[in-house]
């Protein structure tokens, strides 16, 4: 039988054994299962959705959404309404992000240690993960060749105005700057877990289930038995055959949103803190677009190829930003042929963003009633949007000093084009309000998060549920708030540890 | 006896003004109905009509056949809310005709210039929902318009050509939908 199966493959129910069932193939589970597949231990990596060849990828940026993300791509939360991306394919949402890979700073860490009592979660103590992960994956600072005006501009802008600025280390091997990381790399130059850590698991012998949804984690006592679930038709969601997984170590990866919905399906499993679900947060991001006198040839240059960590401090961090034009365009104002003027300006364009940290805005999830689809609800904290009102204005800087000629920043009730530093001022000025914001959230966090107290979190620093004696949690949702930079690799960092403490555990 | 005729009358007039006498599909057409075809092939003119910086007009750019497209790939709850906006803005000059009664007709049948103010309309309202609702069609609109190769080309937007090397994970896994060789 081959070691990664896929929805054509299920002809029957059927029952399997490992010695661990890892859920969810994204940067946290892959990870975990190559390092326990090479320490020799027999697992099984589940994955709900499908795995993708370059053939498949779509690059059309709303057709491609439709293939690659959770509710076509169209997800968003309730309270305050923002967009936010999951994906649901092999790699999770390494297939489709832009590689970031950037270490969480010390003082955050040690500001997860003071708060959330944790003894081992120091910089020091996750430097070697770090560094192991970097290693594996090749991660490095993109180089020049490939960074295209929009990311070098945004180096210009920084020098002019004296702030600190970086090239992105990527997960990336020889990059060409196709900007195109978010509907899949064709070049395969994007280390995304299916082409990186998921054949390096199968060649050492673990097996991979694709097209299969788990819905619940079967227990006696203190201990996980079992998860059962039933395969899922790519794209439809057209549930067919059942099945069930007997593993000695069960582990959760299956996201911020999906790992709190199968415990509660799993009869509130791991739950004695109450804390699961609750908590999350978001790096809610705004973005705003300059236009340069020259032609900026936008399409070119690796996706997020520069940034800023100056402002971390302040609670944000400034990026290069590019996505499918498409995509992009949706965001233009207008009508009729005002609107076809601003996407003739597509050529003259930058965009840089700006994602913050709110350690104050927070919200749940809950399981949509008979599904296993989550209900997301998240509040913006007013002393939060005072963060990105800061960041609009930094941006607003930071495109004149490079030269535009204007900007869009993109925020309601203020003019939709601004064309000089003057002008801009009022996004430092007026009393902007949530609504005003245009934001979107990708990076989540929390909602099963690590505690040093069992009584107010889920997992220990182990990563083990601290209701149970081999459930773990290794995805996004164990940091204990957000991570202050991009969080895939302090994701991975942690599953490194994780994987560790299983194999001592086995 | 005549007043209940007077009223069946009426009711035939508002059924055929409201569902009726919309043109057969083009061909290859599957998701989108004919009203719905209608409506969206309208919106994708008053959207972005021909000529100025970009010459082509949204139905030369395909976008109609882009959102038939996009409408069978989307979740069953997506697709569900998109034709309930369809169906909104093609009827709600019924209600609120554009610029008087003259203008009692439904979107499709709306004069271009009309269905420009119409939109417009929308556009500028100060109820919030209803802002939202223009915004929702337009985003639709545009990437439908943004995936036609000629609007690429005259925006310098063409994807680069790209080899794909070989890796470890080929052989792994056929491609989505097709069995392994
Ligand atoms: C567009 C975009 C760009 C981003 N860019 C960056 C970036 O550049 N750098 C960065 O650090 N972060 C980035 N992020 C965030 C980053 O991708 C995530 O933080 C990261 O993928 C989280 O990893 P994870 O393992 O926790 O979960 P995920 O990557 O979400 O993986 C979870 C996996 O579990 C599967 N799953 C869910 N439910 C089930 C179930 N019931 N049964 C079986 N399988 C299931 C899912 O299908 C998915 O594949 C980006 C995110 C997006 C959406
Ligand atoms: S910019 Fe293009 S080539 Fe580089 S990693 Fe992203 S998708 Fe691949």
């Amino acid at each position: 039988m081959s070691m990664v199966r896929v929805f054509s493959e299920y002809e029957r129910d059927f029952v399997e054994q490992a010695d661990v069932a890892v859920v969810g193939s994204g940067p946290g589970g892959a990870l975990l299962a190559k390092e326990l597949s090479c320490a020799g231990h027999d697992v099984i990596l589940l994955e709900e959705g499908p795995p993708f060849t370059p053939a498949d990828f779509e690059l059309d940026g709303g057709l491609s959404m439709a293939r690659t993300l959770r509710e076509g791509g169209l997800r968003t939360t309730r309270g305050y309404v923002m967009p936010t991306m999951q994906a649901i394919a092999l790699g999770g949402g390494s297939l489709v992000n832009s590689a970031i890979c950037v270490r969480a700073p010390a003082s955050t860490l040690e500001d997860w240690c003071g708060e959330f009592e944790l003894e081992h979660t120091s910089r020091a103590d996750l430097d070697p993960h770090y560094e192991a992960v970097e290693k594996f994956l090749g991660i490095a600072p993109t180089p020049d060749d490939v960074l295209g005006d929009r990311n070098l501009l945004f180096r210009k802008a920084c020098d002019a105005l004296g702030y600190s600025s970086e090239p992105i280390a990527r997960n990336v091997r020889g990059c060409r700057g196709s900007g195109e990381c978010f509907t899949g790399c064709r070049a395969r130059a994007k280390q995304s877990m299916d082409i990186s850590y998921v054949p390096a698991m199968v060649k050492a012998g673990g097996r991979v289930l694709t097209s299969v949804q788990v819905q619940q984690v079967l227990a006696q006592g203190r201990r996980a038995t079992a998860v059962t679930g039933r395969v899922v038709r790519p794209f439809s969601g057209e549930p067919s055959h059942s099945f069930r997984v007997d593993a000695r170590v069960i582990v959760l990866a299956a996201g911020v949103m999906a790992t709190p919905v199968i415990l509660s399906q799993s009869g509130d499993l791991a739950n004695h803190s109450q804390q699961v679900g609750r908590n999350l947060q978001f790096h809610p991001g705004v973005a705003v677009a300059g236009i340069f006198p020259e032609r900026t040839n936008p399409q070119f240059g690796a996706t997020q190829g520069y940034h800023s960590l100056a402002f971390i401090p302040e609670g944000f961090k400034l990026e290069t930003l590019w996505a499918p034009p498409a995509l992009l365009a949706v965001r233009l104002p207008g009508f009729a042929q005002a609107l076809k003027q601003r996407l003739a300006e597509i050529p003259y364009a930058a965009i840089w963003d700006a994602i913050a940290s709110c350690n104050r805005s927070l919200g749940h999830v809950r399981a949509r009633r008979g599904t296993m689809d989550p209900v997301i609800t998240w509040h913006f904290h007013p002393d939060d949007v005072l963060i990105l009102r800061r960041a609009l204005w930094i941006l607003a800087r930071l495109f004149f000093a490079a030269g535009a000629r204007k900007i869009l920043p993109g925020v309601h009730g203020q003019p939709p084009e601004m064309h000089s530093l003057e002008e801009a001022r009022v996004l430092a000025d007026s009393e902007l309000r949530a609504i005003d914001l245009v934001c979107g959230g990708n990076h989540v966090f929390s909602t099963t998060r690590m505690h040093g107290d069992p009584g107010r979190g889920v997992v220990g620093e182990d990563g083990r549920c601290h209701d149970l004696d081999n459930l773990y949690i290794a995805d996004t949702g164990i940091l204990p708030q957000s991570p202050s930079v991009n969080p895939m690799h302090t994701c991975m960092a942690l599953a490194h540890r994780i994987a560790g403490h299983i194999a001592e555990a086995l | 006896m005549g007043i209940w005729l007077l009223a069946a009358l009426l009711l035939l007039w508002i059924g055929l003004r409201v569902f009726g006498g919309y043109r057969p599909l083009p061909p290859a057409v599957v998701t989108l109905t004919r009203r719905e075809y209608a409506f969206v092939a309208a919106a994708a003119d008053a959207t972005f009509p021909r000529g100025g910086p970009i010459e082509p007009s949204g139905c030369d750019a395909g976008v109609p056949r882009y959102v038939d497209r996009y409408l069978a790939v989307v979740p069953a709850r997506m697709r569900r809310l998109m034709r309930l906006l369809f169906f909104l803005l093609e009827h709600a000059p019924l209600f609120f005709p554009p610029g008087g009664p003259s203008g009692l007709r439904r979107f499709s049948k709306l004069s271009p210039s009309a269905q420009v103010a119409y939109l417009e309309g929308w556009q500028r309202s100060r109820f919030f929902p209803r802002r939202l609702v223009f915004t929702s069609l337009r985003s639709i609109l545009t990437l439908g318009y943004l995936s036609d190769p000629e609007v690429q080309q005259a925006l310098s937007l063409t994807p680069q050509e790209i080899d794909t090397p070989i890796c470890e994970a080929d052989g792994l896994w056929p491609r989505i939908g097709e069995s392994r060789a």
